[in-house]
């Protein structure tokens, strides 16, 4: 049954997320609680602050009082298996708490608002560039499959490799330069011009504009690898008996090619595929923060320059959990795409 | 596995290997990058660049923001370039219990344009005069500075003439160009390099042209007592253009800092890919070998490495510790074993039915004889080829951290000297010089690792081959 499997699948991916985050905790927690004592600190001296008509020997005790009740309902005078502990299932259900210094556009200082704002942007230039890099990777790897060997296959390959080390920040800052501050046709980063246009139609192709570049820089670097990935999956399906009797029959090399050879092809072409993209897409994580591209990436930068915490912490929590998140996907249409694996429900 | 097999089966690998052109070529680019670490003393122009990369002191004699020195090629203006005069001619003139020291330094001015400044730099000890003129090609002397050093010991004299000279500067002009021109012009406002270089004509101060020819920079002292002395006396011409590769706004040469950097990618990427290759392929093996309720266990945690997005993770933890170039090679590896893990233990899994290990199992050979002894040399050759394709990810990943800035300070890496120019403006102000390199490098690096890894592979695994 596809649906038990998908539940486990998910389950298992829940469960994951759920450890990872414990490791997390376990792992910064020095460093947030330092900054959660720093936080209290700070709100007992507001509120200390703000009781003008108090004796100092009054205000003291209130001080003392105040802190040491926010210390317990921040739970920091319990074990530290606890406080771990408590911490984790905070992240686990999204409970980041407060930023030391940042804020979202709309003045909130809760991280769950900073990183929910720039979550849609990132997803919104990597799916698209996620989109268009499969289509030219497959159909490239398709392509270098069928005549391996040839002048197409050999070019190709060599820009692979080339493009292996190539660091996609790095031909950003390059397109930068060029096509932004010598040549000026793009923006100089962000999402919409200052100020925005008002009309909705004017205000989409103000976003496909801001756009270009970073995909640009995303689809120059991208497909590569992926064509590579698809060529050798490819490639070692068109080696197998089957698909030469098929050609021996006579069967059109179009549908031997896209019908016999896709079929087969598909289960580990999308993990493979998807799965190379997902890496690569960690890894190009720090490229937003060269466009000023305002998401998860570039909320890293701006979080590493004012050291707060509290967002890295969340940042690291959701780039996770959407990681997690894109490898479930994939089991999913693994199992869908290949009978076998649901029926013996181990991969 | 003898010696003799181990040659015989090195030398196949090499016949194979020579026919595969980019492996070739990765090959050649590799020996390059470690003739250049074995030979840095030599062909780093500033010595100390590993340990001075950010002492502002170290590098106040050079050009701040100026480009390589080749670009000359390219303009009709030529400028001139950063040099350094070390080698005077010294004459003592002996007194009457005074000594006069004489040091000459010739320089050969063949530019469009004068350099920013001239630094005079020596070590001193004791108290006596300096006088400091230049010798010009159409035989005029201009004095340009004097100064009395007093009670140095061993402190560096430091004389910059685009400062220092101006007012003698300022006679010079004054003595030739013509009184109209001079009413613009004051002490403070003029330009001494300007002056020094150009033709003594009436029009000087307005439309100067380039006077070339040999310039003779002389710095005369007294020296009155045994205990005054002056060492390693030097004049740097500061250009407007600057080594090989130019200069930053912190007047770091580039190129010696491009070259320190190469070890360090090196390192990074050969340290990180070999320990990690070997810890995923011991872990595969493992895994494969024991099976059962051991093999479930390490599937689960291999898993929940796998789960990890590399990056951010090792930017929070760089955020948060603050580590040492260790600290970053030990994470790198703790997050980039699982690489072979899973292809070696579907190896492992054949292998281990094999019947020559049944055999050395009935011979009484225990479980990690056998698998040190019979299984792992068989994998070695495979996890090559992963080692060469782990190289070019951990010297991207170091570089993605120094890029933010959260790199070790107390080396030289590429990433970081991109860090730098990033943020100060050098993608926004054109300075390519400082962008392309270490972003070239990188690339090149990970280039070169990927052909031979590729080659590699193709020897390994024979179904990719192109037919």
């Amino acid at each position: 049954m596809y649906i038990w499997f998908a539940l486990k699948r998910i389950f298992r991916g829940v469960v994951m997320f759920t450890l990872l985050m414990f490791v997390f905790s376990a792992l910064f927690n020095t460093v947030s609680e330092k900054t959660q004592r720093a936080q209290i600190r700070e709100e007992v001296t507001m509120k200390v602050n703000r009781l003008k008509d108090l004796k100092p020997e009054q205000m003291e005790i209130f001080r003392a009082e105040e802190t040491e009740r926010l210390i317990k309902m921040y739970r920091l005078d319990r074990p530290v298996w606890e406080r771990i502990m408590v911490r984790a299932l905070n992240t686990v259900t999204f409970r980041f708490g407060n930023s030391t210094i940042m804020k979202s556009s709309g003045g909130s200082r809760l991280v769950v608002d900073i990183i929910g704002e720039a979550l849609p942007r990132t997803i919104l230039l990597f799916t698209s560039a996620i989109a268009i890099e499969l289509v030219i990777g497959v159909w490239l790897g398709f392509k270098k499959a069928q005549k391996p060997g040839s002048a197409l296959d050999r070019t190709t390959s060599i820009v692979t490799m080339v493009v292996y080390g190539l660091p996609s920040w790095w031909l950003g800052m390059m397109l930068m330069m060029t096509f932004v501050y010598t040549i000026k046709i793009f923006p100089s980063g962000g999402i919409l011009s200052v100020p925005p246009p008002e009309n909705g139609l004017l205000r989409m192709l103000d976003v496909l504009w801001h756009m270009a570049l970073p995909m640009i820089t995303l689809l120059l670097i991208g497909f590569w690898g992926l064509a590579y990935i698809v060529r050798n999956i490819v490639l070692g399906i068109l080696q197998e008996d089957y698909i030469m009797s098929a050609r021996a029959r006579g069967v059109p090399e179009n549908k031997v090619l896209f019908g016999h050879t896709l079929r087969s092809a598909a289960p580990p072409l999308v993990t493979m595929g998807l799965l190379s993209l997902l890496a690569s897409i960690s890894g190009a994580i720090l490229f937003e923060g060269i466009f000023s591209w305002p998401g998860l990436g570039n909320l890293y930068w701006v979080a590493v320059q004012q050291n707060d915490i509290p967002v890295l912490l969340g940042d690291l929590a959701i780039t996770t959990g959407i990681y997690l998140g894109g490898l479930v996907f994939l089991d999913l249409i693994y199992g869908f795409l290949d009978p076998r694996i649901k029926v013996g429900g181990k991969a | 596995m003898n010696m003799k097999d181990f040659l015989a089966g090195l030398s196949d690998f090499w016949n194979e290997f020579r026919r595969d052109k980019a492996g070739l070529v990765g090959l050649a680019i590799l020996t390059v990058a470690l003739l250049t670490i074995i030979f840095e003393p030599l062909i780093v122009p500033y010595g100390e660049v590993n340990s001075r990369w950010r002492d502002i002191n170290y590098w106040e004699d050079n050009s701040s923001g100026a480009p390589p020195a080749w670009t000359n090629l390219f303009s009709s203006a030529k400028k001139a370039v950063t040099t350094t005069l070390s080698k005077p001619k010294v004459e003592e003139i002996e007194g009457d219990g005074v000594s006069i020291f004489r040091y000459e330094f010739g320089y050969d001015y063949r530019y469009d344009e004068p350099p920013l400044d001239l630094v005079f730099r020596a070590e001193g000890w004791g108290t006596f005069p300096l006088l400091v003129s230049v010798e010009r090609p159409d035989g005029q002397t201009i004095d340009l500075y004097q100064y009395v050093a007093e009670g140095l010991d061993g402190d560096d004299l430091r004389v910059t003439l685009a400062n220092d000279s101006k007012s003698a500067a300022y006679q010079f002009l004054a003595a030739n160009a013509s009184e109209a021109d001079m009413i613009n012009f004051d002490s403070y406002s003029i330009k001494p390099m300007q002056i020094m270089f150009a033709e003594a004509t009436p029009t000087m101060a307005t439309a100067s042209t380039p006077l070339e020819g040999e310039y003779k920079f002389v710095v005369q002292t007294m020296i009155m007592s045994e205990d005054v002395r002056i060492e390693k006396p030097h004049f740097t011409v500061v250009g407007a253009v600057s080594g090989a590769l130019g200069s930053d706004t912190g007047k770091r040469d580039l190129f010696s800092g491009l070259v320190a950097g190469l070890k360090w990618a090196l390192l990074i990427g050969f340290v990180t890919s070999f320990i990690s290759v070997l810890l995923g392929v011991l872990y595969g093996i493992v895994s494969a070998y024991f099976g059962g309720a051991i093999d479930t266990t390490m599937n689960f945690v291999y898993e929940l490495f796998v789960s990890m997005p590399v990056l951010p993770i090792l930017i929070v933890i760089s955020a948060v510790f603050k580590p040492s170039i260790w600290f970053i090679i030990a994470a790198l590896v703790i997050f980039s074993w699982t690489g072979p893990v899973k292809t070696v233990r579907s190896m492992a899994m054949q292998i281990k039915e094999e019947t020559y290990i049944e055999a050395a199992r009935a011979l009484g050979a225990g479980k990690w004889r056998i698998i040190f002894r019979h299984m792992l040399p068989l994998l070695i050759p495979y996890s090559f080829a992963s080692m060469a394709l782990a190289v070019p990810g951990a010297i991207l990943y170091e570089a993605s951290v120094s890029l933010l800035g959260l790199g070790d300070a107390t080396i030289t890496t590429w990433g970081q000297i991109l860090h730098d120019a990033l943020s100060s403006g050098a993608v926004l102000n054109g300075l390519w010089w400082w962008v392309v390199p270490p972003g070239l490098s990188i690339a090149i690096m990970g280039m070169s690792f990927a052909f031979i890894g590729s080659a590699m592979d193709k020897i390994l695994h024979p179904k990719l081959r192109t037919r």
